[in-house]
């Protein structure tokens, strides 16, 4: 058994920084704020003490430099991690991720690689309203030449960010800051969970679901539920989006012959359309039932309250849309 | 002249240009012959860009611009990264990089820079450290972080070199950049080749305030403004640029007034435009650098009639091996779109990093919101 410890999804961020950092001299990190104690949620505390402003850089409010340093700093040997406190402030550099980051490998015939890593929070609930609260992974799962992960446990945010700090090419994790204070059982050492590799978290026979993000808790419970009422749910969580494990959910789906989707961006040309056309394009799969998105509206989020609990997806509502179709 | 304007420079009429003294003339011949060489090759490029339609790219040629690339060609040592902006065969050859890979690019041939892939604004020469990039300003932003890296490295003489023009100077981008060069004093020299247009559009129809020199100023840049056209004084002011930033790791702006004898892209047409006046097209013709310092070789008797036109023959020669090996190179072929977009090994963590896996998670937690302050 390896050694481990319980702890949050925010401190195995910090736990896998700090590692890479020990591990790697090349390993710098840049963000706004990120060497004062509060650190971004935790996930940068104390890093400074630990390897000082020349490796944990305090960045200006200048998103779209930050970048693009990030691509010059890689190219000159650094391996860069850019934290982003909320990912609605990451699109000041969207120039940058498109027109450049993602680019880059392509452009030279594969000779040129910028291991850049970029840590994007998405927040939820308690009235992050409209401006911190959305979900960007489509898009940038929509892009070429980037990979997205999106993990949704403690253990696999570790994982995969030790994965992305030590792989060739740029990477974007998307993380729900929701998850920020779920605890897991966490290996010391470092290690880690490869991209393009989903995980089945739970056995069933009657529904594919696969969950995206702070998604993958509420099927797991909406699993549990359904339990009770004789309907066996498998739970598919594929943890990064480029590339998509599509092997591993169409395995499930060619079991349960049911496939539903529950994905936190909004409903139209999104992760969840993606993983349905993808799975039941390539092969016919004689479902039982069409299969289904259960996803945000395609709408802004709304900051009361009220709304919000109309807006957003939990254990309850997947339960029920799972009944209704079963039932048709 | 103190302050340099597009206005006030078609004023010199005549530009009197001297060698400076004791300036070294092998020296002085080896930046007459890489200017030589730059504008012989664009001229055949721009020659047979058009109507042969072979070069199935867009291409932005650099005549007239010559004198940059040739003192940086002599002043950058090889750690040095230089990252230009889309009018790039000028900043490719400064570095060294192979005449023929250039040309073989723009035919999209397998045998080109990037394998003809990117093409002449996206240009690179991996091995060189050379980048370049369509997006305005993108190169310069680029540079910081390079510059950036190259100052976490005590022993390291290296430093970022970014070639832009005028136009690059109205993105927000570029400000964000100069403001961390000034911020964080990083080795990186920037050098605005200021040839007064953005495609058509003069700078005084596009920007406010004061020169570009003075305004990086205000961030902690130092900057000069000079006769771009001169390249001996332009010499001068890298050199000491150049040699400021490798010993005191310090971030420099030179601003080199300049003229686009190209059109803004592609074959040599754009005067139907109109945007230019005959009297300043004849003015920057007769005051162009490769013109200026062949008339003062000539004069000072560095160079003869007949060693120029044996280095011409010579740089000719070359152009015509690279047009074969161009034309005769095959087109790339192709193994997977999935691995020339991403790389899907990682050595390093191969080497560092434990496969660790596991299913379980305690889903009876509470998810606590979090509070937004
Ligand atoms: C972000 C961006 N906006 C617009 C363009 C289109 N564009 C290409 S070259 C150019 C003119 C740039 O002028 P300058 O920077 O002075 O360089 P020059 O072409 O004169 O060498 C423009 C506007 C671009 N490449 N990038």
């Amino acid at each position: 058994m390896e050694k481990s410890k319980r702890i949050s999804y925010s401190q195995a961020i910090n736990d896998a920084t700090s590692q890479a950092m020990k591990m790697s001299k090349d390993v710098i990190i840049m963000g706004q704020l990120i060497d004062y104690s509060s650190g971004v949620f935790g996930t940068t505390s104390g890093l400074i003490n630990k390897f000082g402003e020349k490796r944990v850089k305090d960045f200006p409010a200048a998103e779209s430099l930050m970048t693009q340093a990030g691509v010059g700093a890689a190219l000159a040997g650094q391996r860069v991690l850019l934290v982003h406190i909320r990912i609605d402030f990451m699109i000041y550099s969207l120039d940058s991720i498109v027109n450049w980051l993602s680019m880059w490998r392509f452009k030279s015939n594969r000779e040129s690689n910028v291991p850049v890593v970029i840590r994007a929070i998405v927040g939820r609930g308690w009235g992050q309203g409209p401006q911190h609260s959305k979900s960007l992974h489509a898009w940038f799962a929509h892009l070429p030449g980037i990979k997205v992960a999106i993990p949704a446990t403690a253990f696999d945010a570790k994982g995969l960010l030790l994965e992305s700090i030590f792989s060739e090419g740029p990477s974007i994790i998307i993380e729900h800051r929701s998850l920020f204070n779920l605890k897991d059982i966490v290996p010391n050492r470092p290690y880690r969970v490869r991209y393009g590799k989903a995980i089945v978290r739970r056995k069933g026979n009657d529904v594919t679901l696969v969950a995206i993000g702070c998604n993958v808790i509420d099927a797991l419970k909406a699993a549990k539920i359904l339990k009770k009422d004789g309907i066996d749910i498998e739970v598919v969580d594929p943890r990064t989006l480029t590339p998509l494990d599509r092997e591993t959910i169409n395995k499930s789906v060619k079991k349960t012959k049911r496939l539903v989707v529950v994905d936190p961006g909004w409903e139209s040309f999104g992760a969840a359309s993606e993983i349905i056309t993808s799975v039941t394009t390539r092969q016919n799969l004689h479902l039982i039932s069409n299969p289904l998105r259960i996803t945000l509206p395609d709408s802004h989020t709304p900051m009361s309250l009220a709304l919000e609990e109309k807006y957003y997806i939990n254990a309850q509502k997947i339960v029920n849309k799972i009944k209704k179709l079963l039932k048709k | 002249m103190k302050k340099f304007s597009h206005k006030n420079i078609s004023k010199i009429g005549k530009y009197k240009i001297k060698i400076p003294k004791r300036f070294d003339k092998k020296l002085a011949n080896r930046l007459f012959r890489f200017m030589l060489r730059l504008r012989i090759c664009e001229l055949y490029l721009e020659k047979e860009y058009h109507p042969a339609d072979q070069m199935k790219c867009p291409v932005h040629f650099c005549v007239g611009e010559e004198a940059i690339p040739a003192v940086l060609n002599e002043l950058l040592i090889e750690e040095d990264f230089l990252f230009s902006h889309h009018r790039s065969h000028g900043y490719y050859l400064a570095k060294n990089a192979p005449m023929k890979k250039l040309f073989a690019e723009l035919y999209g041939k397998s045998s080109g820079a990037n394998s003809g892939i990117a093409g002449s604004m996206d240009l690179s020469y991996t091995k060189k450290n050379f980048f370049a990039g369509a997006i305005l300003s993108g190169a310069a932003s680029i540079a910081i972080g390079a510059a950036l890296s190259l100052s976490l490295k005590p022993k390291s003489k290296a430093i970022a070199v970014t070639g832009f023009g005028d136009g690059a100077t109205e993105e927000g981008l570029f400000w964000e950049t100069i403001n961390y060069a000034g911020l964080k004093k990083l080795p990186i020299l920037f050098i605005c080749e200021n040839n007064n247009y953005s495609t058509y559009a003069p700078q005084s129809k596009r920007q406010a305030g004061m020169s570009i020199a003075e305004r990086v100023r205000s961030f902690g840049v130092d900057s000069k403004q000079v006769f771009g056209n001169d390249v001996f004084i332009v010499y001068q002011e890298l050199k000491k640029a150049i040699t400021k930033a490798r010993k005191s790791r310090t971030p420099f702006l030179l601003e080199a007034f300049t003229y686009r004898q190209s059109s803004h892209v592609g074959p040599p047409n754009d005067e139907k435009v109109k945007y230019k006046s005959k009297k300043e097209i004849k003015f920057w013709k007769k005051n162009c650098p490769v013109a200026l310092s062949e008339r003062v070789l000539l004069m000072k008797n560095f160079l003869k009639k007949t060693d120029i036109n044996v280095i011409k023959s010579e740089i000719k020669k070359e152009i015509k091996s690279c047009f074969d090996y161009a034309k005769n190179s095959e087109y790339p072929s192709l193994n997977s779109w999935d691995d020339l977009n991403l790389s899907h090994n990682s050595p390093l963590a191969d080497k560092l990093l434990l496969d660790l896996d596991k299913t379980d998670f305690d889903i009876e937690q509470q998810t606590e919101v979090s509070k937004g302050f």
